[in-house]
């Protein structure tokens, strides 16, 4: 037979009434209700907006013509633009400004305020080399394009010295670093090779493709280097790029090729490297004033 | 002359309520603050605040201290005998009160429950002939196009109601901010009762938990109870049937935030409000990627 009931409650204490114990003992005296929160919640004042339900009595201030006016292709329809009724519209009058050039290279700017932060946050580690890889899985930049440059806004609040390796590099952030004693070099990288950098396809290096330009690779060693990695990087050949990256203002990583006091330009010689052709004829200057005919 | 003077006791308690007190009344001087305190205010001592933050609430005068962690009282089911303490973080069970955030939580529950088959026919879906029912111009009457038209009766709805999915989207981290917000609510009023695991009575008696309800006054003259269980349990859930009047047991994975906002108080297993905090953390937790 199961016990009786009012000996098992017996057994049971009393359960914990923690809620105002006060107002259990006012209960027979105040109107005391389980009111629900349910009834009370709300969102914030500025989460709700008043709806513009158009053509709706005069009160709800879009009455009638629903805020439309009177009359015409305005109120009936729509009118383009930058129409103008027939005049010559402003943008054809006074043209377009300038265009779009499709080869120039976007650069993601990296500024060294949020390399800090980043460190500070123990998301770049400042004892390994800072490349483009480390920045994007760190996500201190979002994706990247055709490179990245270091920038230094908030150049004051670097204070770890840093190896870093980007694309290119402003004047002012190569200062900083090296004030630090850190490292900056700037090093060639193409679309492609960004990608395949950031998957892991190509090794992230400094050094170039051949250290010695002139020299072919023979056979033998091309065949002997094995390396994990399906690519690798490649070097410019555009002017522009080679005179870049072959200038150590920059921290270019060909600014090894120049020889001393070599200029970084592929086109114009250093001035006072180069000896003129022509020797000078003793005497030739005082000839050339006393034969003067008037 | 007893009722006189407590008339004059709920007097001052009125007034309380008038200032927008929401705290425990043992907890406040019951005299209506009409005046600033007369002692000199200062901070705390720092041996105080040791373990404690200090938040300093824009609105009122005080600095509230927050503890870093809080202590429940795990009980033994259904005789609620206390059996050990436990301590939660404040950041899981000590959470101020945030109406907007329970509100969005709640709305989005409830988007999200609607079932959203509310369905009318246009006049292009009513069955019928598209013949033009009279003519155009000498009837004397006015024209008319198809028997579908809704200008007629049994013609189509023009802006009707069409089945569609009502859900809407909350952020993540919020909604689990507000599952964190309602019980620690609940714990802020002395409304979670957190009971051991295997939460379940011996016989499948719906009479018998009836007096468990009497007895510890959870029933519907305290405002029903909300009773939490990690898994079915047959005795408990079969009992519990026929006593909506006095509460209702539910899975840990079948409650909502509104659940726990709806009833009086909530009993809840250890290992159920475990589960809960454990699924709803992701604000605390920080996915970032750490290279050192």
């Amino acid at each position: 037979m199961p016990p009786r009931l009012p000996a098992l409650t017996a057994y049971c204490r009393a359960a914990p009434s923690y809620s105002a114990p006060l107002k259990a003992l006012l209960t027979p005296f105040l109107q005391a209700r389980n009111a629900s929160i349910l009834a009370t919640l709300s969102d914030t004042p500025g989460a709700y907006n008043k709806r513009i339900r158009r053509g709706r009595g005069p009160s709800s201030g879009k009455g009638k013509t629903s805020g439309r006016g009177h009359k015409g292709q305005k109120q009936h329809g729509s009118v383009p633009a930058r129409f103008q009724g027939g005049q010559t519209p402003q943008d054809i009058v006074h043209g377009k400004r300038g265009f779009e050039n499709l080869f120039s290279l976007e650069m993601s700017p990296i500024n060294l305020n949020k390399i800090q932060d980043w460190i500070d946050q123990g998301r770049l580690d400042p004892r390994k080399t800072i490349t483009v890889k480390e920045l994007v899985e760190s996500r201190c930049l979002h994706g990247v394009k055709d490179g990245v440059k270091l920038l230094a806004r908030g150049k004051e609040d670097l204070k770890t010295p840093i190896n870093i390796m980007v694309s290119r590099a402003s004047a002012e952030a190569i200062k900083t670093i090296e004030d630090l004693g850190g490292k900056v070099v700037t090093r060639y990288y193409t679309k492609t090779s960004i990608k395949r950098l950031l998957k892991g396809e190509s090794e992230s290096t400094e050094l170039p493709l051949v250290s010695n330009p002139g020299a072919m690779l023979s056979a033998a060693e091309a065949a002997s280097t094995s390396s994990p990695f399906m690519y690798r990087l490649p070097d410019p050949t555009a002017r522009k790029d080679l005179e870049y990256y072959r200038d150590p203002a920059h921290r270019g990583y060909l600014s090894h090729l120049l020889a001393e006091g070599q200029g970084p330009s592929l086109f114009f010689r250093t001035p006072g490297t180069t000896r003129r052709k022509k020797a000078k004829i003793p005497g030739a200057a005082q000839a050339q004033k006393d034969n003067r005919l008037w | 002359m007893a009722s006189k003077g407590l008339q004059g006791f709920s007097k001052s308690l009125n007034t309380l309520r008038a200032f927008g007190s929401s705290k425990d009344p043992l907890t406040q001087c019951l005299a209506p603050r009409l005046s600033r305190s007369m002692a000199t205010e200062t901070s705390l001592p720092s041996s105080l605040i040791q373990g404690h933050t200090v938040v300093q609430n824009v609105g009122t005068a005080e600095s509230e201290i927050v503890p870093s962690s809080v202590l429940t009282t795990i009980h033994k089911f259904p005789t609620m005998e206390p059996i050990r303490f436990d301590s939660y973080s404040s950041k899981y069970l000590y959470l101020p009160l945030r109406r907007d955030l329970l509100h969005r939580a709640v709305i989005f529950e409830g988007d999200a429950t609607r079932q959203g088959t509310a369905s009318t026919k246009t006049r292009f879906e009513v069955h019928g002939s598209h013949r033009k029912i009279r003519p155009q111009k000498g009837t004397g009457k006015a024209r008319l196009g198809t028997r579908q038209s809704p200008m007629l009766k049994g013609g189509g709805k023009s802006f009707g109601p069409h089945p569609r999915d009502f859900s809407t989207e909350l952020p993540r981290k919020m909604y689990d901010l507000a599952w964190r917000t309602a019980l620690s609510w609940r714990y802020r009023k002395g409304d979670l009762i957190v009971c051991e695991d295997g939460m379940d009575i011996e016989y499948p008696k719906s009479r018998y938990v009836k007096q468990i309800f009497e007895h510890n006054r959870w029933g519907k003259p305290d405002g029903r109870s909300l009773l939490i269980t990690q898994d079915f349990r047959t005795n408990l859930y079969q009992a519990l049937e026929d006593a909506g009047d006095d509460g209702r047991v539910q899975q840990v994975d079948d409650v909502d935030v509104k659940d726990l906002l709806e009833l009086g108080r909530i009993i809840i297993e250890k290992s159920a409000l475990d589960q809960i905090l454990r699924e709803h953390q992701s604000d605390l937790i920080t996915k970032v990627r750490a290279a050192v």
